[in-house]
């Protein structure tokens, strides 16, 4: 194959992974305990630029502006990413998750978007305002001194690595008595209340880990592409996740990842490889949106509960009950 | 004597200037299964929203196994042993029917995620235990066969089953039942009654709203007659019949007076 296709392959290789992560998080705060995390692209933003300034080195001249500067290397900022938008989750689920439930919930977390990119935009001693961190160093790049046509091939194991993990947590969640809780949260906050369930704490973790997903996509995204600005976390973006779990199918984590596939690769990708007309270059960009949305609804039409629904789970089959006990209140009844 | 296992004292609860609950007294004793019937608006819901927690009790006391529990949260007093049932089904829709009771064993399994990461093969055990219990009373309750089904799809009556042994899941010291014959035929009435009479033999006290007082006059004793927000008289049902202030108040003469 020629290089330019292996690298091109390779790329959407690690788009792929990285919103894999995004789709595994929100299906642990939407998919299972059913919270309409509409600021969900902020956390994504705020583990990118905060494992940025993880990665630079302090800013010392006007016009590059940003807050610490640690000059650490992966995975610290990595880690650092996904704390501090985990922190920023949990501190605003205090606020709004406590008091406030679904649909209003929905949109104070709207809101909490459009604070967070109002500040980031404007406020220029943060991150660097609306042109954003740019030219972050890359994990391993002086290292291994890779050619930086060849760092996508270095990058595809780290990217696969850390899916792999968060995976493996998202896979244990859904199987595990914490996830049937939170399902249950999903289902009606009163009932699960009244069965003894401490439904609030149950959903301020969801939102927390969602939103540690979400900045550990974010910082594989800064550290990927070496830069991160406004622009790449307007609130559609929010809007396609969303759209890309409910298609994957909610609740379970195979459908997060098809979700991913279908929508971040099949769709987005499929349409950049659309031929462009000179005189409508925003074209691509629009098609691509009403594509998203047609396959949303052909979804909710055909499929409800998405292509890959929840999984009903069986639990351990083998015995069966004495069958007696049946017969004697048939009798009584 | 020893304490009643709930005592209400002088509850009140109101909506904005609505006295829904009024100055409620009234004691149900352990091991009783509790009539409490009234006219509509006599408070019923409201109280035992109250005492369950749902709603804020705003003046008054209640006390529960010993405890002064006014103020307690809802999760909180299930976890005392304090199960309530709604006046309209509510399960939870988009789990299987087993799921619904597994999901009701609060406390007797880990649900935390640090157990979900690392304590798996406790969970697996603890869960077989769970499945094994919960399967046992799917098969009293005639919903065994349905155990893999979404709660969504059951019918109304099968519902209503569902969610008595989604409470008796949560082993409940003291169950309150919102109206549990509301808009059931009267084959699965009997039904009912049969499990609701097996499980007071079994030690759990009931609490329950009702208006079919056939069926308060077969299954409960005492009997508390709510209306305008208190309790206006508590006795046998015979007891009630005989008295002036109770049939005015809501078991009507039979004819114009």
């Amino acid at each position: 194959m020629p290089h330019d296709l292996n690298y091109y392959l390779a790329t959407l290789a690690v788009y792929f992974l990285v919103y894999c992560v995004l789709t595994l998080g929100l299906n642990i705060t939407f998919g299972m305990a059913g919270i309409f995390d509409f600021s969900y692209i902020t956390f994504m933003a705020i583990g990118a630029y905060f494992a940025g300034v993880a990665v630079l080195p302090p800013s010392n001249q006007p016009g590059l502006q940003w807050i610490l500067g640690l000059n650490l290397g992966f995975p610290l900022d990595l880690l650092i990413g996904a704390a501090a938008a985990g922190v920023m989750g949990l501190l605003i689920g205090l606020l709004a998750i406590r008091r406030i439930r679904s649909d209003y919930l929905a949109m104070v977390l709207v809101a909490v978007w459009t604070i967070a990119w109002s500040v980031t935009s404007n406020m220029i001693g943060l991150f660097n305002g609306q042109q954003g961190l740019i030219g972050v160093p890359q994990p391993f790049e002086t290292q291994l001194g890779v050619n930086p046509n060849d760092y996508v091939f270095v990058f595809i194991p780290i990217a696969a690595v850390v899916l792999a993990i968060l995976f493996t947590v998202a896979y244990c969640i859904e199987r595990s008595p914490f996830g049937r809780a939170l399902r249950a949260t999903r289902e009606d906050q009163d009932v699960a209340a009244a069965f003894g369930k401490r439904t609030v704490r149950l959903r301020l973790t969801a939102m927390t880990i969602g939103c540690l997903y979400a900045g550990v996509a974010g910082a594989l995204t800064i550290e990927f592409l070496s830069a991160m600005s406004p622009n790449a976390w307007a609130i559609v973006e929010t809007v396609i996740i969303f759209s890309a779990l409910i298609v994957g199918g909610r609740g379970n984590v195979f459908g997060a990842v098809l979700g991913a596939l279908l929508v971040r690769i099949v769709i987005i990708e499929g349409t950049g490889l659309l031929p462009t007309l000179p005189d409508h270059p925003e074209l691509i960009g629009a098609t691509r949106n009403i594509l998203i949305g047609l396959l949303v609804i052909a979804v909710l039409y055909f499929r409800p509960q998405g292509v890959i629904p929840e999984r009903r789970r069986r639990y351990f089959e083998a015995r069966k009950p004495a069958a007696d006990t049946s017969q004697e209140v048939a009798k009584g009844g | 004597m020893a304490e009643p296992l709930l005592s209400v004292t002088e509850v009140v609860h109101a909506y904005g200037g609505v006295q829904a609950v009024n100055g409620c007294t009234f004691e149900v004793p352990e091991g009783v299964i509790c009539g409490l019937i009234g006219p509509n608006g006599a408070g019923k819901t409201t109280l035992v929203d109250v005492v369950a927690g749902a709603l804020h009790l705003q003046r008054g006391t209640v006390r529960y196994a010993g405890a002064d529990v006014g103020g307690w949260s809802p999760d909180r007093l299930a976890r005392a042993g304090l199960i309530r049932t709604f006046q309209l089904s509510r399960e939870f829709r988009q789990l299987t029917v087993l799921e619904n009771l597994l999901v009701a064993a609060t406390g007797r399994i880990d649900e935390s995620l640090a157990g979900a990461l690392f304590r798996r093969r406790q969970i697996a055990v603890a869960e077989r235990a769970l499945v094994k219990e919960a399967r046992g009373l799917l098969e009293i309750f005639g919903l065994d066969p349905l155990r893999n089904d979404l709660a969504v799809t059951l019918s109304g009556g099968q519902k209503r089953l569902l969610e008595l042994a989604r409470a008796v899941m949560a082993h409940p010291r003291l169950l309150l039942l919102d109206e549990p014959m509301a808009g059931i035929n009267p084959a699965l009435m009997g039904l009912l009654e049969a499990h609701i009479r097996r499980l007071n033999s079994q030690g759990i006290t009931f609490l329950m709203v009702e208006h079919n007082l056939g069926v308060v006059d077969r299954m409960c004793e005492p009997v508390v007659v709510m209306a305008e927000g208190k309790a206006l008289a508590v006795g046998s049902m015979a007891d009630h019949r005989a008295s002036d202030a109770v049939v005015t108040a809501y078991l009507g003469r039979g004819r114009p007076a």
